[in-house]
């Protein structure tokens, strides 16, 4: 066995082989050492620390290129912590004491669209085109008489990370159980209908309409007039009206449902 | 004249991708938008003549001499990882904008099957003298080098030709079942079949 090993395979050519390969390898390794010793750059420490206390989720939600992008663009005092959706509060903490700045945890938020018009509210004209809400709303700004409504082609939808956006009746609605709160959504509406609200919220504005009353009353039957019974009868005064909309400001808000009750329109809605 | 018949083969006739089906990982995957296909593919020229630049004098000087040629492979694969590593770590130092440019892309490429391709086709004389209509032992370095500089052009010609119609097919109403993927592997198809006209005239 031995001998006829040795007459097939010269034992000496294999060391040569391996050492020839080995050789060259040894100069690549060194060639490598020393060029990471001239192109050594410092690395940013704090980026990598933030960047072990972010969710990793790499949604892209905060806008920028994935966690470790989002961290750089953190620690060079570019970019919002409370951009991230992804991470949770008790991280956030820990990378605002690497930042050295203050934090207040922010409070859980979810997204609502702020329109419930979609089939109730009248088109300008007959939509065919590319199924997408930007595309569309460069026609004349959409095919919806108001000028605020949602278009109902789902660029949102595509967009959501956790799949929780549905188009319904022309519509696009949010399932709060499978929201994120990565903002995504909120950066791809042209029409700016979407919010983060606090996901104790008990009830939200559906409605954005900058048009004015009448115009409301011609093309929306679920459209904001502007009349202002909702802050007039809010026990709390926690309903502002600001350019013909009510705001709602949800640390005063207890959730007694007035407004919900008193709205004309039934464009306050129970969340 | 040869420059030219190299470009031809290289860019339009054995287009590394849609003919030789090398490389078809980043060619399918980072193919969806313009600005990225188009990094991918510079940074994959670069890689790819730079790889010839060092694998053809290190076969025909060391391998070949010493008759080892069996060893190609690895050793191929030894440079390339090599120098995808340096010319990593060189960017990030000398230019940070270049580097965020190529991204993750550079690190991919290591294990491009296109880049060790052209590497093992630079070195068969005989075959690449046919390709391009030269005398086998007239083979020389700088062929190889172009060979490696032309075929990168053609992988850049082929990823942002499929990016530019993935944009496109992004925006049309698609039959769900075809979405995605399954339209990217048609539309590869037709440029594949596009392409191998060139083989024909």
């Amino acid at each position: 066995m031995n001998n006829l090993l040795s007459q097939t395979l010269q034992i000496n050519d294999v060391l040569i082989v391996v050492g020839i390969v080995a050789a060259l390898a040894v100069i690549f390794a060194v060639l490598i050492v020393a060029v990471s010793k001239i192109c050594a750059v410092q690395e940013d420490e704090k980026a990598k620390a933030i960047s072990e206390h972010l969710a990793g989720a790499n949604c892209g939600g905060c806008g920028y290129a994935g966690c470790a992008d989002y961290a750089k663009a953190l620690s060079e005092g570019k970019a919002d912590l409370c951009a991230c959706g992804a991470t949770d509060n008790e991280a956030k903490e820990e990378i605002a004491k690497i930042l050295g700045i203050p934090f207040s945890a922010s409070v859980k938020t979810v997204a609502v669209v702020k329109c419930a018009g979609g089939d109730k509210c009248k088109d300008k004209y007959d939509y065919v085109g590319n199924h997408d809400c930007i595309y569309q709303n460069t026609f004349m700004g959409g095919k919806k008489l108001c000028s605020d409504g949602c278009l109902g082609e789902g660029s949102c939808v595509s967009v959501c990370v956790g799949n929780g956006i549905k188009v319904v009746d022309g519509v696009a609605v949010i399932d709060k159980t499978l929201c994120e709160s990565c903002g995504a959504c909120i950066r791809k509406c042209p029409k700016n209908l979407i919010e983060l609200i606090p996901s104790t919220a008990k009830v939200y504005v559906a409605c954005s309409t900058k048009c004015r009353g009448k115009d409301v009353m011609a093309a929306c039957s679920v459209g904001c007039i502007g009349c202002g019974l909702c802050a007039k009868n809010c026990p709390e005064n926690a309903i502002t009206m600001v350019n013909n909309l009510p705001v709602i400001d949800y640390e005063k808000c207890s959730g007694c449902l007035t407004c919900v009750s008193k709205c004309p329109r039934k464009c306050i809605k129970e969340f | 004249m040869e420059i030219i018949m190299i470009l031809v083969s290289a860019v339009f006739i054995n287009n590394f991708v849609v003919v030789q089906f090398l490389g078809i990982c980043p060619f399918l995957g980072v193919s969806k938008d313009f600005k990225s296909a188009l990094g991918m593919g510079l940074a994959v020229t670069f890689v790819m003549t730079l790889t010839c630049l060092i694998t053809y004098p290190i076969y025909t000087y060391i391998l070949v001499p010493l008759k080892i040629e069996y060893m190609e492979i690895i050793v191929f694969i030894f440079v390339i990882a090599a120098i995808v590593q340096m010319i990593e770590m060189a960017l990030k130092k000398y230019s940070p904008t270049l580097y965020n440019a190529m991204g993750i892309y550079l690190p991919l490429i290591t294990t491009n099957c296109a880049v060790l391709g052209v590497a093992e086709l630079v070195i068969d004389s005989a075959q690449i003298a046919a390709l391009i209509g030269i005398e086998a032992t007239a083979m020389n370095m700088g062929y190889a080098v172009l060979y490696g500089l032309f075929a990168g052009l053609g992988f850049t010609l082929a990823i942002v030709l499929m990016s530019g119609l993935r944009e496109k097919i992004n925006r049309l109403p698609i039959n769900k079942h075809l979405k995605g993927f399954p339209i990217a592997m048609i539309a590869a198809c037709f440029i594949a079949m596009a392409f191998y006209v060139f083989g024909l005239v």
